[in-house]
């Protein structure tokens, strides 16, 4: 697979990604990265934890990863989570379905990336 | 070779951002031209500019950050003037208004909002360095050119007024002392009034033109200018005229009328004899007719020829000078400068024993700089920095040599900044964050302890910043005594504002031990090892003194016939027989019991009791009754009850020891009570 492939499988913008970051080597870098980030791990442990400023945090973190290497879908997901969660104390009813979009994305993102990385 | 001055050498750029990934991809972006220090949030950040101010040549900046967030980053950057030395890049996807002005308000120089661009971001790195560079550049050879003409200035004006001063006899001091005073009544001044046109920043301007306040005396002829004895009237009156002539010299000079410098040079020769009741000359001004520099050059001229010995005088004393001009011996003055001199009487003389001529000239250069930076038009000269990288230099080495944990504290944000040698020492970082939570304030010190220590140090003021406290430190697992001597540091602001503290620790421990050895030779009996007769007494006394119910009985013995066991076995034999008693009334009292060797065979025994006194005394009789080898020892003992001496150590002694003289007079091998003034 190539990382086009990989791209286009993630329905993420990888013409937009390659116009920023020059070159395929260099996104597939730091593609292969994201499965180490720390992000969505500490989401999820901060919202079971309660601790909304922490959720807030990560959920922006992952966002700007994701914005920085064209990941649209999960950055768009992440986006409205962190939204969410803004500025907040306490959980609302709108957490959930957020959340369980971001869940979704992520599971689907990572399950490509790592198929690539198979390879 | 310093970093700046080499071109081949990379700039640093700091990148601030908690995304491992968004670091390393900035970092991937810049790393083929810069060197790329990373730090995952605020905090970390605030600890490399601490260390590395100069190095870094640029900071991207993230917003949304865990511990300190970008816009507490740009506070603390502001508070600690880093903000003026480093151009900082906002990096965020925040792109809210808000967050963007609030950033250029603090100082950020531009802003690249995610996605991140390589194009971009390297673009805006150069354009950023590129800019900040001019102005540096701009700024630098201002101040550089600024410091030249200064130079330039004073050296002519020194060299002027040596003259006027080299044909008056005087030493070059004179000039010296009215710029000092000149200045200490300024400053004094303007704390207490606005009333005049004049601000703390024509100091200096003002400090050179006293310096010309005599030189109208170029054209007084030198007969009389030296004249030992009292002048004549004519004399006088020719004398006189070195104000207005002064005055005409400086109005003399070309195209110049509009110079600060100039301007207030004339107001000052001219009017330097003026009297604040009308009464001088050349222009009988009166009041505040009369240029307020004027009145405080004529100030500051009475007051040093009061103190400075002249052909016809003495010097009077510091005191006894300003107590003439206060009682108006000396002329009328402003009732506000009078103020002045009483409030700077008391540095006035400490100022003067400082001065040293070649103190002076760095001193107002450095002034000037500092003028400049107040003013804050112009920022840190390169000049400037060299010094300040020579003196961290000398620090460096001194701190290495010292072996003491040196330290230095910032309040916000919190940490704790261990010199090179004291961080090895410790097996720790040399930068600690929050320190109060880290191992330093809780393992180093014990918790409490380190609390006290900087609740002491915020406790200080700025005019008395020292603190000095023993504290038993955990070095490394070992408990060592150790002495923290540290000052507290304040801001420059008006009241000044605590900002941290710079200290050392040091190790005192070795010290301590040897002197509580001392102590515990000091009070001991060589021979035997216990307590000497003093050191008994000492102790004896404080527990008099404090106990309530005063239940201890005093014993005081020696031996019988131990002068035949001297005679008979030799001394050694005799040394040996007292080291034998001594271990059995070791063995035979508890320990808060007291023993000692008074001296020869004679001992004492102080010690508690319950119900009855006697069982206890007749124990350690029968105790100390025994056989040592060939000789038989026997004891005669005198005892006294505390409760009768009235908390007095030498009564109760004194009780004891006739109830011994009384054992003693019965036949000896006995122990005698005290009851009572025994009768002859």
């Amino acid at each position: 697979m190539t990382v086009k492939e990989c791209y286009e499988l993630m329905g993420a913008d990888y013409e937009g990604v390659m116009g920023r970051l020059r070159t395929e080597e260099r996104v597939k870098k730091f593609l292969l990265k994201v499965l180490n980030d720390k992000s969505y791990d500490l989401l999820i442990d901060s919202i079971e934890g309660g601790n909304a400023e922490e959720a807030f945090r990560a959920a922006h973190t992952m966002k700007g990863v994701c914005q920085n290497l064209s990941l649209t879908p999960l950055y768009e997901s992440a986006s409205a989570l962190s939204e969410v969660l803004r500025d907040q104390k306490e959980f609302g009813a709108d957490l959930e379905p957020a959340l369980a979009k971001v869940k979704e994305d992520y599971a689907q993102m990572t399950a490509h990336i790592k198929a690539l990385e198979e390879e | 070779m310093s970093q700046r001055e080499s071109g081949n050498i990379r700039k640093k750029i700091l990148i601030v951002d908690d995304s491992e990934i968004n670091r390393s991809l900035l970092s991937d972006m810049l790393s083929d031209e810069y060197e790329i220090l990373e730090a995952e949030h605020g905090m970390e950040a605030c600890a490399i500019l601490h260390n590395q101010e100069q190095e870094i040549a640029l900071m991207l900046l993230d917003i949304v950050m865990p511990v300190m967030d970008g816009f507490e980053t740009l506070a603390a950057m502001n508070k600690n003037g880093w903000i003026k030395s480093i151009p900082v890049i906002m990096i965020s996807a925040e792109t809210v208004p808000t967050y963007v002005d609030r950033a250029y308000d603090l100082g950020v120089k531009d802003y690249i909002s995610r996605p991140f661009d390589e194009r971009t971001v390297r673009r805006r790195v150069v354009n950023t360095l590129i800019l900040f560079a001019k102005q540096k550049e701009l700024e630098h050879m201002v101040t550089e050119q600024i410091m030249e003409k200064e130079k330039g200035n004073k050296l002519m004006i020194e060299i002027l007024s040596n003259i006027v001063e080299f044909r008056n006899g005087e030493s070059g001091l004179h000039v010296l002392h009215i710029r000092i005073l000149t200045e200490l009544f300024l400053r004094s001044l303007l704390e207490k009034t606005d009333k005049y046109d004049i601000s703390s920043r024509d100091i200096p301007v003002v400090c050179n033109a006293s310096a010309l306040h005599d030189i109208g005396k170029i054209v007084i002829p030198e007969s009389i200018l030296n004249k030992p004895g009292r002048l004549t009237n004519e004399e006088f009156a020719i004398m006189k005229t070195h104000s207005a002539e002064g005055a005409k010299i400086l109005q003399g000079i070309p195209m110049r009328e509009d110079m600060p410098l100039l301007r207030i040079a004339y107001q000052i020769c001219r009017w330097h004899h003026e009297r604040y009741d009308g009464r001088g000359y050349p222009d009988g001004l009166k009041g505040d007719e009369i240029p307020i520099v004027a009145q405080v050059v004529a100030l500051a001229d009475v007051y040093d020829a009061l103190t400075s010995k002249r052909a016809y005088k003495d010097a009077f004393s510091h005191e006894k000078a300003v107590n003439m001009i206060l009682n108006g011996e000396c002329g009328t003055f402003n009732p506000l400068l009078l103020e002045c001199l009483k409030d700077i009487e008391g540095t006035l003389e400490q100022e003067f024993k400082e001065l040293s001529e070649s103190r002076d000239s760095q001193e107002e250069i450095m002034d000037t700089v500092e003028q400049m930076l107040e003013g804050g038009e112009l920022s840190v000269s390169e000049h400037s920095l060299r010094l300040l990288e020579h003196e961290r230099m000398k620090y460096q080495f001194f701190a290495t040599l010292s072996h003491e944990i040196q330290f230095e504290y910032t309040k916000t944000p919190e940490m704790l900044i261990l010199s090179e040698w004291g961080a090895n020492y410790l097996e720790m970082p040399e930068t600690i964050l929050t320190p109060r939570e880290a191992r330093f304030g809780t393992e180093v010190f014990n918790k409490s302890d380190f609390e006290q220590l900087l609740a002491e140090l915020e406790a200080t003021t700025s005019e008395e910043p020292m603190t000095e406290e023993t504290y038993l430190l955990n070095i490394n697992g070992q408990g060592r005594w150790s002495k923290v001597i540290a000052r507290s540091m304040w801001s420059e602001d008006e009241p000044p504002e605590y900002t941290g503290a710079i200290g050392k620790i040091v190790d005192i421990h070795d010290d301590m031990e040897k002197m509580n050895r001392l102590e515990l030779r000091a009070a001991h009996d060589s021979l035997t090892g216990l307590l000497n007769h003093k050191a008994a007494k000492a102790q004896i006394s404080e527990i008099l003194a404090a106990d309530e119910e005063q239940k201890y009985i005093l014993l005081v013995f020696d031996l019988d016939h131990f002068k035949t066991a001297n005679d008979t076995y030799g001394h050694l034999f005799g040394d040996e027989v007292l080291k034998y008693v001594a271990e059995t009334l070791k063995k035979s009292t508890r320990d808060g019991d007291i023993c000692a060797r008074m001296g020869g065979d004679e001992f004492l025994v102080f010690m508690p009791y319950k119900e009855q006194m006697e069982p206890q005394v007749n124990r350690i009789f029968g105790l100390l009754c025994s056989d040592y080898k060939e000789f038989r020892v026997s004891v005669s003992i005198g005892v006294a009850c505390a409760k009768d001496c009235g908390r007095d150590y030498d009564t109760l002694f004194h009780m004891a020891d006739e109830a011994l003289y009384e054992a003693k007079r019965k036949g000896r091998n006995t122990y005698c009570f005290y009851e009572g003034e025994q009768k002859e």
